[in-house]
C-alpha cells in the first residue's frame, strides 16, 4: 500500500464523474456527480481473487449526507472510488 | 453451527418462525441466482459444461452415485421442520462453494464476472428471484420443493463436471470435507485482543490484515482490510451498494438482511432512521454514524467498543460478547448480563431478521 502514488491526497475536494468512458463499473450512482473530500489514499491494489489487472488508485471519498441525499441528518457516507472517476474541485466555493 | 441463520455464538429455541423461513427463502434465492446460477452461465458459454451434458448426467445418474447425501429430517415438530430446511440450505450454499476455481479445471472465474453474469451492472442479464408467499405450511412446502429442485441440479453439475473430466471426485471429496471443517469464528477473537491489547489494536486499525498475521488466525486474501473503530462520538456501519462485499474470508457469511437490497438502498439514504428501525439502535444526537459503503478493493467490519462491566475479562470471555452484528455496526457487542441472559433464553440472537417488506 502507497499513499503517495495517486493524483490526489487526503483532504482534496473532489466531485466523481457523471459517466466514465473507460468503464471501470465499481462506482455506484448515487454518489454520481456529487462532491465529497478524500479522506483515505489507498494507492492500487492488487485484488486477483475479485477482478482481473490493477485499477487506478482507490481513495475513500467522505461525502456529506445531505449532498447525496434528502435527509437533514448530520452525518456521512464513505465510499471507495477510483482515480478515474474523480475531478477536482475548488475548496469550498 | 456456522450457517448464515445461526448468528455465532447462540442457539437455541425460535419465536419467530416465519422470521425463519422468510430468511431461509432470502438466502436461498440469493445463493441460487447470484452464486450459482451465473457459475453454470459462465461454464455454457465456454463449452465446459453444456446443457446435453447436464440432460445425459441426468438420465443416466443411480442414487448410489449421488456426491451428496443432504439431511434427513431429525423430527416432525415445527421446530425441527425449520431447522432441516435450515440445515439443508447450508449444504446447498457449501455445495455451490465447492464448484469453484479451486476444484474445476475450466473455471478461471474472479469475481468481476460472477457479477458480470448474473447483471449486476446490467438489468438485462438479471436473474430474476422467485416471489414467496402463502402460510408458513405452504412456504415451507415451497421451501423444501425448492430445495430438492435446486440440489438436484446441483447434484447433476457435479456430475457433469466429473464425466467431462473437469474435476475429479477425489479433489472434490477432500474439499467437501475441509469445507465443513469449523474454523474458530475469527471476528470474537480479534476483538477480544483488540479490547485487551491496545498495541494490536493500533496495528490492526493501521494495518488491517497485517496485523492478523501474528495471531494466527485466518488473514483472508480478498482485497485489502480496513477496520474502523466504533468509539463515544462515533458508530461505523457497513454496507456494499453494488453488491454484498464483506471480508467473508475473515469473518464468514454475512447475515442475510446484509445483501438485502432493502437495507443496501436505505442505508445509504437515511442511515440514522434506518439503523432504528433494522437494528433497534437509537444514536445520541451527537453521535456521528459513519456509512461505509465498501464499493470496491476495501474490504470493511466494525471494532464494536468495549462494553461495561467487563474489566479484567480474559480474552476468550471477551470474544463471546462479540456478535456477528456488531462487527457490521448493525448491534453493540453484548454486556456480559445480556450474554447471560441470552444463553438462558437460548437464542434471542439468532433470530434473524423479519425482512423489511
Amino acid at each position: 500500500m502507497s499513499e503517495t502514488t495517486g493524483k490526489y491526497k487526503i483532504g482534496d475536494a473532489v466531485m466523481v464523474a457523471v459517466e466514465n468512458p473507460k468503464g471501470n463499473p465499481r462506482t455506484p450512482k448515487y454518489i454520481r456527480g456529487k462532491r465529497g473530500v478524500v479522506a483515505l489514499a489507498h494507492g492500487r491494489l492488487e485484488n486477483a481473487r475479485d477482478h482481473r489487472g490493477i485499477h487506478d488508485p482507490l481513495y475513500t471519498v467522505k461525502f456529506d449526507l445531505t449532498e447525496l441525499s434528502a435527509c437533514h441528518d448530520s452525518d456521512t457516507i464513505w465510499v471507495d472510488v477510483h482515480e478515474e472517476w474523480l475531478r477536482e474541485v475548488e475548496r469550498d466555493s | 453451527m456456522s450457517g448464515k441463520h445461526g448468528h455465532k455464538p447462540f442457539e437455541g429455541h425460535m419465536h419467530d418462525y416465519m422470521a425463519h423461513i422468510k430468511a431461509v427463502e432470502e438466502d436461498l434465492e440469493y445463493y441460487r441466482a447470484k452464486r450459482f446460477e451465473p457459475r453454470i452461465f459462465y461454464l455454457l458459454r465456454r463449452n465446459v459444461v453444456t446443457f446435453y451434458d447436464l440432460l445425459k448426467v441426468r438420465a443416466a445418474l443411480k442414487k448410489k452415485d449421488h456426491f451428496f447425501q443432504f439431511a434427513k429430517p431429525q423430527g416432525k415438530n415445527i421446530e425441527a421442520r425449520v431447522r432441516y430446511l435450515e440445515e439443508w440450505l447450508d449444504e446447498y450454499v457449501k455445495g455451490i462453494a465447492l464448484v469453484s476455481a479451486r476444484t474445476v479445471e475450466g473455471m478461471d472465474m474472479v469475481t468481476e464476472d460472477n457479477r458480470k453474469e448474473r447483471g449486476d451492472y446490467d438489468e438485462f442479464f438479471k436473474i430474476k428471484k422467485k416471489e414467496h408467499q402463502g402460510t408458513l405450511e405452504e412456504r415451507m412446502a415451497n421451501l423444501q420443493q425448492d430445495l430438492t429442485d435446486y440440489s438436484e441440479l446441483l447434484e447433476v453439475f457435479v456430475q457433469a463436471l466429473m464425466r467431462r473430466g473437469w474435476a475429479t471426485r477425489e479433489d472434490l471429496t477432500q474439499r467437501w470435507k475441509q469445507l465443513h471443517d469449523e474454523r474458530a469464528w475469527a471476528g470474537g477473537v480479534i476483538v477480544a485482543k483488540a479490547w485487551s491489547d491496545p498495541e494490536f489494536k493500533q496495528a490492526l486499525l493501521a494495518t488491517g490484515r497485517e496485523a492478523l498475521r501474528e495471531m494466527g488466525v485466518h488473514q483472508g486474501k480478498v482485497g485489502k482490510l480496513v477496520v474502523v473503530e466504533n468509539t463515544e462520538q462515533t458508530h461505523n456501519v457497513i454496507v456494499c451498494t453494488l453488491c454484498s462485499c464483506y471480508p467473508y474470508d475473515i469473518l464468514g457469511d454475512t447475515p442475510w438482511w446484509y445483501k438485502h437490497e432493502s437495507y443496501r438502498t436505505n442505508i445509504v439514504q437515511n442511515p440514522r432512521a434506518c439503523v432504528k428501525e433494522l437494528f433497534q439502535l437509537e444514536l445520541p444526537s451527537d453521535k456521528e454514524l459513519r456509512v461505509w459503503d465498501s464499493t470496491s478493493d476495501v474490504r470493511y467490519f466494525v471494532l464494536p467498543q468495549r462494553p461495561a462491566g467487563t474489566e479484567g475479562m480474559a480474552e476468550p470471555e471477551l470474544a463471546k460478547l462479540v456478535t456477528v452484528d456488531s462487527l457490521i455496526g448493525a448491534g453493540y457487542a453484548l454486556e456480559p448480563g445480556q450474554l447471560r441472559e441470552r444463553e438462558a433464553a437460548h437464542g434471542e440472537a439468532e433470530m434473524p431478521r423479519v425482512r423489511p417488506d
